[in-house]
């Protein structure tokens, strides 16, 4: 017994001389571990940049992940910053050349070459090889796929190559120059190909990483990126735990272990914020913002987003078939009054479908329709309306404050003389349904993952966007303008097109109306210095985090 | 005595076949999944082909079909928010659910019983209407409303127990005492008034008539009449075992079988949902198979009844 308690007296000397030895305290001791409560990790399971397509999913990703070119996320205009690149510059209207950054390290310890790059745009990972559609084909049996299609062998999916299909609709290839430089080449002439290398959705994997998983799941489950943390354990709708990436060429991550967990009443969030649980509480709504600050010790930080939240026309049914009276409703909504009353003035009322950081393309002079209830009532009463219903279709709070923003603009609908029947539905399905009566009004959300108007206005509003697949509008000149947009290299030409788009699809025919401009709010203690990004994503490098006072 | 635990059991398939029938169709007619998991902003072309790639653009009847095809081979699909299993999706879910339930259970247990046996003894005192107060609150308080009480108070104000998570013992605490605590009053309440009509029986007169003790009075005749009613009412909730925590488990962020089912439900996550409720209908149905030999035991009559149902 004594020869084992000293053994054992021994083997634990060992180890702390070891720990003491070879363990920096800095990295092992002096770092926090930060939990942050969201509502949700990822709305799909996996940690595919390329299949997450929720703006959850952002504020994750950033932590894994990066692009080549980055923004300064921090800044109001979020300018773009060299991320994975230091440089790049254009060839031709087609081609852009980057130059990568020396010695990142991918979390497996692997150094980032231009193989990485022309790997992560090619069809073997955007799941568009002949192979993988055959694969996924025959392994489609209804519900009960365990042979080949989702979680066996490399093959993603299927909505996964739709997905990068439209990300990168005309990349023609991503060819390797040397070690550190890449080309982007597209088919067509491509103004925002700059844009699209800094998107959401272009994030660099670790080529070796990918090919040494055993299925596109497991890979999914651990990806490999050159983040400041890398995944140490996922449980979906349960925990994402990230462990400090101490190789990370932007500088020692300041936090030992993030992770995310998910607790998804807001009740619990703030509870567990201000009893010390969490660090940080994602997704708290305007009307907990006063319940948070009442606790000097707490703030509550965030505000305007890279998304819009938009009330979207079915011009095929009834009375909205009349642009008269979707214009009568444009100019019925009273959106400073919902932004005052129920966010508190923490948001804005945006330009229309653009956000400044457009840069060039932005157009300054460009607003919404102005809230002039006596011109709404005299486009009614011009329209002939004769006092058919005009259904909205509502959601359950899937947008924060959906449905009193609903329940003003219904009222004020009416005010105008309008028959509005509001009805509630629980899913998109629902709202989309063209079976169960006449579609005409739905609420819904455009971000804008570039800065370019083809990021929002062209991917969701134009021929390959949603509205229009899903047959709820269309119009002639508007699409025109959309091939004009997307392909023209001139700016004054682009802007024309832009300017003509908007006021076909926001004043003279209209396709949506913009309400306001999306928040974000965080919880958090106010001894942490931390500032939030309009790119929706949660920044914790060492630029960004600094914990004042640990006692508090 | 085979025969009647055999009908049973064929009776508990068909009720089960039923229950997953209908949640199939009703959720495969009231949203899309592809829609739902991939978001409202994922491209047309992305909910296409996320609905080929699990027949979701076949007609109902054919997946149905299909769906029971490969149930009746042991595959009951996967999920597919993910591919994995939608067995080991849920497998991995019970044992946390039960690591709050059955504490809970015998919480419910330990505290309801000797509440409503004492109501009833000294009915119509401060005793008996202090515990139905107490009861009649735990009834009717909802367990969110309890929950998110219980961690204002131990936690954001006494600082003493975490408010939510699953990482260590003391994340159970919580839980278990708000179910704990409204499952007792639904206990008390039963065996309360099961005791009190028990105790009006003329055979409890008789009894004491006799000159036994009143000790044994209520231990020997009293307790064992008055047992089969809330051996019904433990039998619900030790049906309830895999799937009743669903809102305590998403007041308290405890991942478990209950938040499953709702996150499930809400993507329409058709394989998961389906074998949590086959997971629940076997664990009722196990259940009350259980309760009725038990009464067969606690009162011979029964027994006798249940032999001659059976022949």
């Amino acid at each position: 017994m004594s020869y084992l308690r000293k053994h054992a007296a021994l083997f634990l000397g060992a180890t702390f001389l070891a720990t003491s030895c070879f363990t920096s305290p800095a990295l092992s001791e002096e770092r926090p571990d930060v939990t942050v409560a969201v509502q949700q990790i990822v709305n799909a399971g996996a940690l595919d940049v390329l299949r997450e397509q929720s703006n959850v999913g952002a504020r994750v990703f950033y932590s894994i992940f990066e692009t080549l070119i980055d923004y300064d996320r921090q800044q109001p205009d979020l300018p773009q910053k060299p991320g994975l690149a230091t440089e790049w510059k254009r060839i031709d209207d087609k081609t852009v050349e980057l130059k990568l950054r020396p010695d990142v390290k991918f979390h497996n310890g692997d150094v980032m070459t231009a193989d990485d790059v022309v790997f992560t745009f090619s069809k073997e990972r955007f799941g568009q090889l002949d192979e993988q559609e055959a694969a996924r084909k025959e392994g489609s049996t209804l519900f009960t796929n365990t042979a080949s299609s989702n979680s066996v062998g490399k093959v993603p999916p299927a909505e996964v190559a739709a997905v990068a299909k439209r990300a990168w609709p005309n990349l023609d290839r991503v060819e390797k120059v040397d070690d550190m430089t890449v080309r982007f080449v597209s088919t067509v002439p491509d103004p925002t190909l700059e844009g699209r290398i800094s998107r959401y959705g272009a994030e660099i994997l670790s080529k070796r990483a990918y090919e040494e998983a055993e299925s596109w799941l497991d890979f999914a489950r651990k990806p490999v990126g050159t983040g400041p943390y890398k995944v140490v354990d996922f449980k979906p709708d349960n925990v994402l735990v990230l462990e400090a990436h101490d190789a990370y060429w932007g500088g020692e991550p300041p936090i030992k272990t993030l992770r995310f967990v998910v607790v998804p009443e807001v009740a619990s969030r703030v509870n567990g914020l201000l009893s010390g649980e969490y660090q940080f509480i994602t997704d708290v709504p305007p009307d907990q913002i006063k319940t948070i600050e009442d606790d000097a010790k707490f703030e509550v930080v965030g505000g305007p987003i890279t998304n819009h939240r938009l009330m979207v026309f079915d011009k095929n049914n009834g009375p909205m078939q009349n642009p008269k009276i979707r214009q009568a409703m444009t100019h019925a909504i009273d959106r400073d009054t919902i932004v005052n009353a129920l966010w508190g003035d923490r948001t804005a009322v945006p330009a229309g479908l653009q956000w400044e950081y457009y840069g060039d393309m932005y157009l300054s002079d460009w607003t919404v329709p102005e809230y002039d209830l006596e011109l709404a009532m005299k486009l009614v009463q011009e329209s002939g309306y004769n006092g058919e219903p005009i259904i909205m279709r509502v959601l359950n709070n899937y947008y924060t404050n959906q449905v009193s923003t609903a329940q003003i603009n219904a009222e004020a609908f009416r005010q105008i003389g309008l028959n509005i029947q509001m009805e509630m539905k629980e899913n998109w399905q629902q709202i989309f349904d063209t079976e169960s009566g006449p579609r005409m009004v739905r609420d819904w959300s455009n971000s804008a993952p570039f800065p370019d108007p083809v990021s929002s206005i062209v991917n969701q509003h134009c021929q390959n966007g949603q509205q229009q697949q899903v047959g709820e509008w269309t119009n002639e000149e508007f699409n025109e303008l959309c091939i004009k947009l997307e392909t023209s290299t001139n700016l004054d030409e682009r802007r024309a097109a832009f300017q003509r788009m908007l006021e076909i699809a926001e004043r003279e025919d209209p396709a949506y109306t913009v309400l306001h401009q999306s928040a974000i709010f965080y919880g958090k203690p106010k001894n942490i210095d931390w500032t939030w990004s309009g790119l929706q994503s949660m920044d914790f490098r060492g630029d960004n985090f600094k914990v004042n006072d640990l006692a508090n | 005595m085979l025969r009647y635990t055999l009908l049973r059991i064929f009776r508990a398939l068909i009720t089960v076949t039923l229950i997953v029938s209908l949640a199939f169709v009703i959720l495969r007619m009231s949203g899309d999944p592809a829609i739902i998991i991939l978001g409202p902003e994922a491209p047309p072309e992305a909910y296409a082909a996320f609905r080929a790639n699990w027949g979701l653009d076949q007609p109902i009847w054919i997946q149905y079909l299909k769906y029971f095809g490969a149930v009746s081979q042991g595959d009951l699909g996967n999920s597919m928010r993910d591919g994995r299993s939608a067995l080991q999706v849920v497998g991995e879910r019970v044992p946390l659910t039960l690591a709050i339930t059955i504490p809970a259970l015998l919480l419910k247990i330990l505290i309801g019983l000797p509440a409503g046996i004492c109501a009833a003894l000294y009915r119509n005192t401060y005793i008996d209407r202090l515990i139905m107060t107490v009861s009649v609150m735990g009834f009717t308080v909802p367990s969110f409303v309890l929950g998110l009480v219980l961690a204002l108070i131990f936690a954001v104000k006494l600082g003493w127990l975490p408010s939510g998570g699953s990482d260590t013992w003391q994340h159970a605490i919580l839980p278990i005492l708000t179910m704990g605590l409204i499952g007792a009053a639904v206990i008390a309440r039963f065996t309360r008034s099961a005791m009190l009509e028990v105790l009006g029986q003329p055979y409890i007169r008789s009894a004491s008539a006799k000159g036994l003790v009143w000790r044994d009075v209520v231990t020997s005749h009293a307790l064992p009449n008055a047992a089969i009613p809330t051996l019904t009412i433990v039998g619900f909730m030790v049906g309830s075992l895999v799937a009743g925590a669903v809102v305590v488990e998403s007041v308290f962020s405890w991942p478990g079988v209950g938040r499953l089912l709702v996150t499930a439900v809400a993507n329409r996550d058709l394989a998961v949902v389906q074998v949590i409720l086959l997971f629940i209908g076997f664990t009722m149905v196990f259940a009350n198979l259980t309760v009725d030999l038990l009464y067969g035991w606690v009162d011979p009559r029964l027994r006798t009844k249940q032999l001659q149902a059976g022949s």
